[in-house]
């Protein structure tokens, strides 16, 4: 038993050591630096800041903080980058369900395409994608020529926009929701979704009293790191968001790199930080009641 | 309560598989209505049909004297009882219970107390608030049958509900199942594979065989009178002895041995004919060393089966069972003969399979006549 114990340790020293090195710490020291604490191993960091606060020992200063979150460009940002989360998650959802939904109940060779075909672009490159998603709704792009055509004399610009910003993170997310909760779908045997048609449940009361309760996990998980990655991306806002007001992954590279101010750029990382780990939070919970409720922790 | 009327449906999929093949079939109002077959046979199509689940592709379906061909499965009155239960594992066993009231928008207090009276009526009533991975397989069958008696159906469709039960609580449940559809009078056809469940629980059973069926009756009249060798083949704990004879001098000439033609079939068959001899392992009764009369042979196998063992005995070109009680149980390599009991041979065509009977002659004669 001893020796099963201590193989089992073994086994997961190594991933821990490496989460420890690689995440942990990083964090620790970003948390750190951007509290003033600019020495020990702030400090190669520290030597390229261009304007930074110190702490004069203690848990720190929080005059970085009042500085970026005082600034109203910032607080624009971190709207901008809530506001582009909650849509592009709720549009995520809502199109993932209803291509998983499709998936599920209908076996036609229509189906089978769409199911090959929704899970594309997750082999394209993220950078890729944003350039084509960029030139598409370009003012001399596809979308404006294809509404001309129709006669949509004035079509919107929606590269460099904000729309265009949710528009990407949506293509870029959707297939991960879809890959989640398709698999979440298909573990729902048929025969429970037949005893609720054999109850007399409709297609929308099946699905609203039987599915979606029993994919609440996928779900979760879909949504959750839906938000995260939307929350901290950097690509898809750089390449077709406008140049202000942006997203905070982009304020961060500006702070970092356009105005060597790598402590701003931290209390912007760990502000984002805070609010993925509110979404981290309702991952967690949601877990552990699904695990009680299916009598896995009883 | 209500009858079931089919007459000609059919079930065809999507490639031509053709599930269902034109049945008429009526179910008596109150009637414990077995379907029975081996796999692929087309029984739980017919159920699924019934249902509603699956949509058929010819001919009309009645319950109640209601056409229900194209209603939808919630609009039919009918609950189902699935093989693995298909209870819902996010509620609890009383919503579990309650969820076609759920549905029909009943309100949540009088759906509740309906949920608890008929989970008292089948010893659930400490359960309630569990969820069904918390349960036993026997508790998961006894929600599932709340489930369907809640709403007072007029039909119960029951798919195979003993088969996840182990042989113990399988025998109890059948009991239970017997008690409690007598009890509530509501008409029930059963989808088994099993053919002992059929004959201890259906009032009447049909045994289907590519989607047709082959026989309908009660379960005596089928197992002591299979219709054909298919059910005489399928029906019984040990299969029927099925053996090719030659009508001769007012006998049946066997290769294993000459017995008598029955009495009731003497004037349907003529010399020279040639049928199939149909006669059941338990309406033999052996006897040690060789007789004139009765079938004869070695013993090459002897499978004990608790208070009984079947015997094999081969000849040269032939093979037959006998039943025969544990304390007559031959040696291995003896002679032994085999004397069929007073009424129990069966003759069957060789060409068609099909019973030979007065009623069947009768039947085949207007035919004849009118081609």
């Amino acid at each position: 038993m001893r020796r099963a114990n201590a193989l089992g340790l073994a086994m997961i020293a190594l991933p821990m050591l490496v989460i420890t090195v690689f995440i942990g710490l990083p964090i620790v020291l970003a948390v750190a630096f951007s509290l003033g604490h600019t020495g020990g191993p702030n400090s190669n960091l520290s030597a390229i800041a261009q304007h930074e606060h110190k702490s004069n020992g203690g848990l720190g200063t929080t005059a970085a903080y009042h500085e970026v979150l005082s600034d109203h460009q910032n607080i624009r940002d971190l709207i901008v980058t809530i506001v582009v989360t909650l849509i592009s998650v709720i549009a995520v959802l809502v199109a993932s369900w209803a291509v998983a939904l499709y998936l599920r109940l209908s076996g036609s060779r229509l189906a089978k395409t769409f199911a090959a075909l929704s899970v594309v672009p997750l082999f394209i490159p993220v950078v890729i994608a944003s350039y084509a998603i960029r030139q598409f709704y370009n003012g001399d792009g596809f979308f404006r020529g294809l509404a001309h055509h129709a006669g949509w004399s004035n079509p919107p610009i929606l590269s460099s926009t904000t729309a265009g910003i949710t528009l990407g993170e949506i293509w870029v997310s959707i297939p991960f929701a879809v890959l989640m909760i398709s698999s979440g779908l298909a573990a729902v045997p048929d025969a429970l979704i037949e005893a609720a048609r054999d109850a007399g449940a409709s297609l929308a009361r099946t699905v609203r009293t039987i599915l979606v309760p029993m994919c609440a996990i996928p779900t979760v998980i879909a949504v959750t790191f839906t938000a995260i990655g939307i929350l901290g991306s950097f690509t898809v806002p750089y390449l077709t968001g406008p140049a202000s007001p942006n997203m905070l992954g982009v304020t961060m590279q500006h702070y970092f790199s356009a105005f060597a101010e790598p402590q701003q750029a931290e209390v912007l990382a760990v502000v984002v930080f805070v609010i993925a780990s509110l979404a981290a939070v309702w991952y967690v919970r949601a877990n552990a009641t699904a695990a009680r409720r299916s009598g896995a922790t009883s | 309560m209500a009858g079931i009327s089919m007459n000609g449906l059919s079930k065809v999929y999507p490639g031509g598989v053709v599930a269902v093949d034109r049945l008429d079939l009526q179910v008596e109002d109150g009637e414990f209505f077995a379907l029975l077959g081996p796999s692929g046979c087309g029984k739980t199509t017919l159920l699924r049909t019934i249902a509603g689940l699956e949509q058929s592709s010819a001919g009309s379906l009645s319950i109640g004297g209601r056409v229900v061909t194209d209603l939808p499965p919630g609009d039919r009155n009918v609950a189902m009882v699935f093989q693995d239960y298909a209870l819902f594992p996010h509620m609890t066993v009383a919503d579990n219970i309650a969820y076609p009231l759920r549905i029909q928008k009943v309100g949540r207090t009088e759906r509740r107390g309906s949920a608890e009276e008929t989970a008292n009526g089948l010893s659930l009533a400490g359960l309630l608030e569990r969820r069904p991975a918390e349960l036993s397989g026997g508790q998961q069958q006894r929600v599932a049958l709340a489930r369907a008696i809640v709403s007072r159906p007029s039909v119960f469709l029951f798919d195979e509900p003993l088969s996840n039960l182990d042989a113990r609580l399988r025998l109890e449940a059948r009991t239970f199942l017997k008690r409690l559809q007598k009890e509530l009078g509501v008409t029930t056809v059963f989808v088994t594979h099993d053919q002992a469940e059929a004959l201890a629980l259906a009032d009447r059973m049909a045994i289907m065989e590519h989607g047709r069926i082959r026989q309908i009756g009660s379960p005596r009249e089928v197992f002591a009178r299979p219709a054909n060798t298919f059910v005489a083949n399928f029906i019984g704990s040990t299969p029927m002895n099925l053996l090719d004879a030659t009508v001769a001098d007012g006998s049946l000439h066997l290769a294993c041995g000459t017995i008598p033609v029955p009495a009731d079939v003497r004037s349907l068959v003529h010399e020279g004919d040639t049928l199939v001899v149909g006669i059941r392992p338990e309406y033999l009764t052996m006897t040690p060393g060789e007789h004139d009369d009765g079938l004869r042979g070695t013993v090459s196998v002897v499978e004990n089966l608790g208070t009984y063992a079947l015997v094999t005995l081969e000849n040269e070109a032939q093979t037959f069972g006998v039943v025969t009680g544990e304390a007559d149980e031959p040696a291995l390599g003896a002679r032994c003969s085999a004397v069929p009991q007073p009424g129990r041979v069966l003759l069957y065509g060789a060409e068609d399979g099909e019973l030979i009977t007065a009623e069947r002659t009768e039947q085949q004669e207007p035919a004849e006549a009118a081609s």
